[in-house]
């Protein structure tokens, strides 16, 4: 069985503001709920469908990210990437969360988007 | 006057009135504004959003319209890092609050776009300055952002300019092939383009392939119509040693060199029925065998297929196979001839001008009223390609300044056809009129009354306009048959 891999956009240790112009992920690869495998990666594709594809090449299966436009997720899930969005938080507390299968979680998700997070948890 | 100014101050107070009655209701303890403040007001009263944030970017303040603009109600915002509630494209680099922070210096006017709760991206100017106390201590910083998707709206209707790779144009037709273009190329479909010779369906094919996930991988263009059948069968699949009289050795095909990329096969209503079968062989399984090889090969390449044929006549009339045109037909986009776009062409000339400019060393800075005069009174048979040829002949003869009629190629310096060179609107005009009834003259075989109504005038108007631009007719003409 391979691995699930899993990225976050992140910043200055925590999830990035925006994913649209994050510039740095960490990938997680996840077997049975632990980390088998962890590396950092630099984003520097801005055009939207570049930035998907780099992702979907990275075999990328879940993002976790805050803030992201409509547009980009749309086009995420076009490459058949699962999106938890909008999350705020460290990054550690996020993957432990994440690893719990906790998220979307309220305690983590940004300032007006509580609506949205009970929406994902139903 | 007095009453009037009475009405203005009752007005105020009821206005004050529920701001306070509001601010009560949300119970912000923690705004650093006292009620009886006046700037309080005035910040809950304007429509740019301010919030104020403390050394630790925690936002300390939220004002009503940036309650609106986000979409977060200040009591979620308060307390919160400014970066996950502003959540705009500057944070992580280029923070403006950072930098007056850091600097003291105030940032006016300066253009972001934030992502709000629903996922819009929404264009703003924001501007930065110190918050100090009342002792002139810096406590923090102010940030005040303006909503500008209603400009950004309106700018792009103004200009009516769209983009997308080397495809430019402003036309509500080709506005639909943007719109769809980011999708369209993100998926993996085979696509048939459709369109007359030169409205630019390999450039819209490379486009697809430059916004694709296969865009580092090789766009290989090949036209059908331009290579007899043995041979394009060979250039298509390749060729095994000894597979004919001359093959030394393995040549890999068209396809073999697209691996993984994208193959646009122009003109492919020009393909003949046998090589249809291995083509739709191709679509269909995703395989293909090399000239004289035994062994299949796989083929991940998406195919966009081009032509300037209906394909739908040619199935009829039995010369395409049903199959494979089902198997091409996934996603059509048909392109429009430049005639029927003739909005784009200021738009075109400005682009193949600076084009050549970047690429000649020269500084040409556009065409002369004259020449745009005739540049649109055109109806170019061969498209954006014949435009385009246009355009650089001109740069052959002009060196920089404006190109004028005298730069044109001489199959257009038809004298009588341009305008004259004085630079008067209403000769341009007049100049124009002759053209386009001269055009549509040929086109009706010098039928007048057909040719007025194609021009929605009457007869009468246009012999009256024939006679007074002095536009000779032929001896022989529609009105002759036989």
């Amino acid at each position: 069985m391979f691995p699930m891999r899993t990225a976050l956009a992140i910043w200055n240790g925590r999830i990035s503001p925006v994913f649209d112009v994050s510039r740095q992920i960490l990938l997680l690869d996840i077997e049975n709920g632990t980390i088998v495998a962890k590396s950092s990666q630099r984003l520097d594709e801005h055009d939207p469908v570049r930035r998907a594809a780099r992702l979907s090449e990275m075999g990328v299966e879940t993002l976790l990210c805050g803030a992201i436009s409509k547009p980009l997720a749309n086009l995420l899930t076009a490459y058949g990437i699962k999106i938890i969005s909008f999350i705020a938080g460290n990054v550690e507390e996020v993957i432990s969360a994440y690893l719990a299968g906790d998220l979307p979680n309220p305690t983590m998700v940004m300032p007006g988007c509580r609506i949205r997070c009970r929406k994902l948890r139903n | 006057m007095g009453r009037v100014l009475q009405k203005c101050r009752f007005l105020k107070n009821i206005k004050y009135h529920k701001i306070m009655k509001k601010t009560a209701e949300n119970n912000e303890p923690r705004l650093p504004f006292s009620a009886s403040n006046p700037t309080k007001i005035i910040l809950e009263s304007i429509s740019d959003g301010v919030f104020t944030v403390d050394r630790e970017w925690r936002i300390t303040s939220f004002n009503r319209a940036a309650e609106e603009i986000m979409g977060i109600d200040r009591r979620e915002a308060i307390g919160r890092l400014c970066s996950e509630v502003f959540r705009s494209s500057m944070c992580e680099v280029d923070c403006a609050l950072r930098c007056t922070l850091e600097t003291g210096a105030p940032i006016i006017n300066r253009s972001a776009f934030i992502v709000d709760a629903r996922g819009r991206r929404i264009p703003i100017s924001l501007s930065t300055a110190l918050l100090r106390n009342e002792k002139g201590q810096v406590i923090g910083g102010a940030e005040t952002f303006r909503d500008l998707s209603l400009v950004e709206e309106l700018r792009k209707e103004l200009e009516g300019r769209f983009q997308a790779g080397d495809l430019v144009s402003r036309s509500a037709s080709m506005r639909r092939i943007f719109d769809v273009l980011p999708q369209v190329a993100a998926s993996d479909s085979t696509v048939l383009i459709q369109g007359e010779t030169g409205t630019g369906k390999e450039l819209l094919a490379r486009t697809l392939h430059n916004l694709s996930p296969r865009a580092i991988k090789p766009f290989i263009a090949i036209n059908c119509g331009a290579l007899p059948d043995t041979l394009l069968e060979s250039e298509l699949f390749g060729y095994k040693a000894g597979a004919f009289t001359g093959a030394d050795r393995d040549k890999p095909g068209r396809f073999a060199l697209a691996e993984g990329g994208t193959m646009f096969l122009d003109e492919i209503a020009e393909v003949s029925p046998a090589l249809q079968v291995r083509l739709l062989r191709v679509l269909q399984e995703r395989v293909y065998e090399p000239l004289g090889g035994t062994i299949s090969i796989k083929a991940n390449v998406r195919i966009i297929a081009a032509t300037n044929r209906n394909l739908e006549v040619q199935v009829k009339k039995g010369l395409f196979r049903q199959d494979l045109y089902y198997r091409i037909n996934v996603v059509r986009m048909e392109l429009p001839p430049l005639r029927k776009r003739k909005e784009d062409i200021p738009l075109l000339v400005d682009h193949f001008i600076s084009r050549f400019n970047r690429t000649q060393g020269k500084s040409i800075s556009g065409v002369s009223s004259q020449v745009m005069a005739f540049l649109m009174a055109y109806d170019y048979p061969g498209n954006i390609r014949e435009l385009e040829n246009i355009i650089e002949y001109a740069f052959v003869l002009c060196n920089q300044g404006l190109i004028e009629p005298c730069h044109l190629p001489d199959e257009f310096v038809a004298r009588d056809l341009l305008p004259p060179r004085s630079g008067e609107i209403a000769t341009a005009i007049r100049a124009v009129e002759a053209q386009t009834i001269r055009q549509a003259l040929q086109r009706n075989h010098f039928n007048r009354l057909a040719t007025a109504r194609e021009l929605g005038i009457h007869k009468s108007t246009l012999f009256r306009k024939i006679k007074s631009l002095g536009i000779s007719l032929p001896e022989r003409d529609g009105r002759y048959r036989g």
